[in-house]
């Protein structure tokens, strides 16, 4: 087991579920986003997503992709993203900090360099368009102990989840319903299909499971205790800041962390 | 072909793994289509009793006595039904889509030629149809949009990013991530995941095999050199790749645009902006900055502006088998204004582009050797864009009377 999988394993002996929360590094700038990052980790989330913006982010929605692009007029670079942090992940011992990019900034920057920079200090990392077939492209950062985390979705073939369940380490990300991020909440209907689509990925893997796309209330999150280890929260703390500025987000925060 | 959709270090499938089963399910109809003697009958068919073709070679009297050097040659794809070569791949794909049994269709288009051949198609062969457009193309190409909802489809104006074709690409791949059970991607340019660049080229080759056939018919030899102009690179590729590995020289003219800083023009190839990257469901050369952003690019001509390039054309100028160089604004439009005149063929902008490159080599050619220029598209729709760069006042005020009487 990685170290990322014992984390959570640990954790979940005292909680329900734990929350994965997401900030985009450099929206609106870079100093108001470490700010967002800090506000989570200080009120107990345990995991936090950071999203290096990229102009062509395919698999998110026109939220995120609006605001990376928003992000990107501050320049930020890969560099200072993962020393600014690894110093969070740092004063922050209790938490779990993991970088999520695409595929071409992790390219220019090198994998190597990207494995030794991060190593023991940044858990894990998620790459939207990385399929698990070029899972070799990973191996630098599997080597230095950051885990790689796999996409799982609905519909998926069997075949497919073992290939992927193969490789999985630390978390696996699983989407709650087909699309992009972002665009509104899962019916309540879809519980029972929900249980058995995690049912049948548990068959293939022990890894600690994350669900994610559309969750985007405390009820949300109820929702879906006892089912997985992890709840990924995405574009909701990014539509409550540009609601309702820092002080929403901050409540969005209390709301999604309420749940025990 | 390598395995797994890879030219050389290009290629590849590099997609949001929401995608997989969908593309794994074209790749085996496509596969499927390609076996079948049926469907290359039927795309043929389609091809000549629809698009009109073949296409001609025409050849260029004036111009050559005027350049002095090599005979020239043009392979008129502005003559398919639709005005550019974009109605070849639509046919392929707008067929293979019916074979698969999807009802819809999706799309991203620059200049809006692709935006009109699909809607075309779509409306031939019964297929809801939904076109993703650069709000910034839209504005440089309205008369294609409105064609486009004549022949009944919807256009959603792209507002993120550069809005342009990159940011529609981007668009069309987030709606096909929630639409795939009954869409099909009908990708415009030889760019994109596995199989798209292979079938793209595949299925524009017939402009290379016509020239094959015609220039021996013509002048019994085959070409010394061929141009085209590249954005995604579907119609260099249509041309070219019939004649990778023979004598002919190959020669692609990009964008050049209005300058060499970023920004200015669309240049992958001989410049340093652009390296390997992967972005877009593939690996190809990108123009990007030292974070891996992909950078904003300028032409005159909206089919030209994309930040990256075929798969396909990226390993065959590795490989020394394709020649790239561009041309820039100016030399297009001087290009354009001399073909006019000379031949009364009125080319688009991006063709206006190989013609450009070819001209400026024709002279230097002596007057045994032949050249063939690919005629990627006609002029007609680029009316407001070409009116403007030559500052033509009577337009002008045509369209303020023409406002007038409206109101």
């Amino acid at each position: 087991m990685t170290l990322l999988a014992e984390f959570v394993k640990e954790q979940r002996q005292t909680k329900s579920i734990l929350l994965m929360t997401h900030v985009i590094y450099g929206y609106p700038s870079i100093d108001e986003s470490l700010q967002m990052m800090k506000t989570l980790l200080d009120k107990g989330a345990a995991i936090l997503e950071v999203q290096f913006p990229f102009s062509d982010p395919v698999a998110d929605g026109p939220v995120i992709t609006k605001a990376c692009h928003i992000a990107l007029q501050s320049k930020p670079k890969l560099k200072q993203c993962i020393t600014d942090i690894a110093a969070l992940a740092k004063d922050y011992p209790n938490a779990r900090v993991l970088l999520m990019s695409y595929l071409n900034p992790l390219v220019q920057y090198g994998f190597e360099q990207l494995a030794s920079d991060m190593s023991g200090k940044i858990a894990g990392i998620v790459i939207p368009d990385l399929p698990i077939d070029h899972h070799k492209m990973a191996a630098p950062l599997v080597a230095a102990n950051v885990d790689p985390i796999w996409l799982i979705i609905p519909g998926m073939e069997k075949s497919r989840i073992q290939l992927v369940s193969e490789h999985a380490q630390g978390l696996l990300y699983c989407v709650s319903r087909k699309g992009v991020t972002g665009q509104g909440s899962d019916s309540q209907s879809a519980h029972d299909e929900l249980q058995r689509y995690l049912g049948e990925i548990n068959q293939y893997t022990d890894v600690p499971l994350a669900l994610g796309f559309g969750i985007a209330s405390a009820q949300d999150v109820e929702g879906i205790v006892g089912l997985v280890d992890v709840a990924v929260v995405g574009s909701a703390f990014l539509r409550a800041f540009q609601h309702g500025g820092m002080a929403e987000f901050a409540e969005k925060a209390d709301e999604l962390l309420s749940v025990k | 072909m390598s395995d797994q959709g890879y030219f050389g270090q290009y290629g590849g499938s590099f997609i949001p793994e929401i995608l997989y089963s969908s593309q794994q399910e074209l790749l085996k109809h496509y596969r499927e289509a390609m076996a079948d003697p049926s469907f290359i009958a039927k795309v043929k068919q389609e091809m000549q009793q629809y698009s009109g073709r073949p296409t001609p070679l025409t050849f260029c009297a004036n111009l050559t006595e005027q350049m002095g050097g090599a005979q020239i040659y043009l392979k008129r794809e502005d003559l398919n039904h639709s005005g550019a070569h974009k109605m070849n791949n639509v046919i392929g794909q707008g067929l293979l889509t019916k074979r698969m049994g999807k009802k819809r269709v999706i799309a991203e288009t620059g200049a809006g030629q692709h935006g009109v051949a699909t809607a075309l198609i779509s409306a031939r062969l019964g297929l809801e149809c939904t076109i993703y457009m650069g709000a910034h193309d839209i504005e440089r190409q309205y008369p294609n949009v409105f064609w486009m909802k004549q022949l009944g489809a919807t256009v959603i104006p792209v507002t993120t990013g550069s809005q342009t074709l990159t940011d529609a690409l981007d668009e069309a791949l987030r709606d096909w991530t929630s639409s795939y059970e009954d869409t099909h991607y009908l990708i415009g340019t030889s760019c994109g995941c596995e199989p798209f660049p292979e079938m793209v080229a595949g299925f524009q080759s017939v402009i290379g095999e016509e020239v094959k056939e015609q220039a021996m018919a013509q002048f019994g030899a085959m070409p010394d050199k061929i141009y085209a102009c590249v954005g995604g690179g579907s119609n260099a590729c249509g041309i070219m790749l019939p004649f990778v590995g023979t004598e002919t020289e190959l020669i692609g003219i990009e964008a050049g645009g209005r300058g060499d800083g970023i920004g200015e023009h669309a240049m992958r190839f001989n410049n340093d902006q652009a390296k390997f990257g992967i972005s877009q469901g593939y690996a190809t050369k990108f123009i990007q900055d030292d974070q891996g952003q992909l950078a904003p690019t300028h032409s005159i001509s909206a089919g030209l502006d994309y930040v990256g390039v075929s798969p396909i054309l990226a390993d065959l100028a590795d490989r020394g088998l394709v020649r790239m160089t561009s041309a820039n604004d100016e030399e297009v439009i001087a290009a354009l204004k001399t073909m006019i005149r000379a031949e009364g063929i009125i080319p688009a902008l991006e063709s206006s582009h190989a013609i450009a490159g070819g001209l400026r080599e024709a002279a230097e050619l002596d007057s045994s050797q032949r050249i063939v220029i690919n005629i990627s598209g006609r002029g007609d729709k680029d009316i407001f864009t070409i009116a403007k760069a030559l500052d033509d006042q009577p337009f002008n005020d045509f369209l303020r009377s023409y406002l007038a009487q409206g109101k």
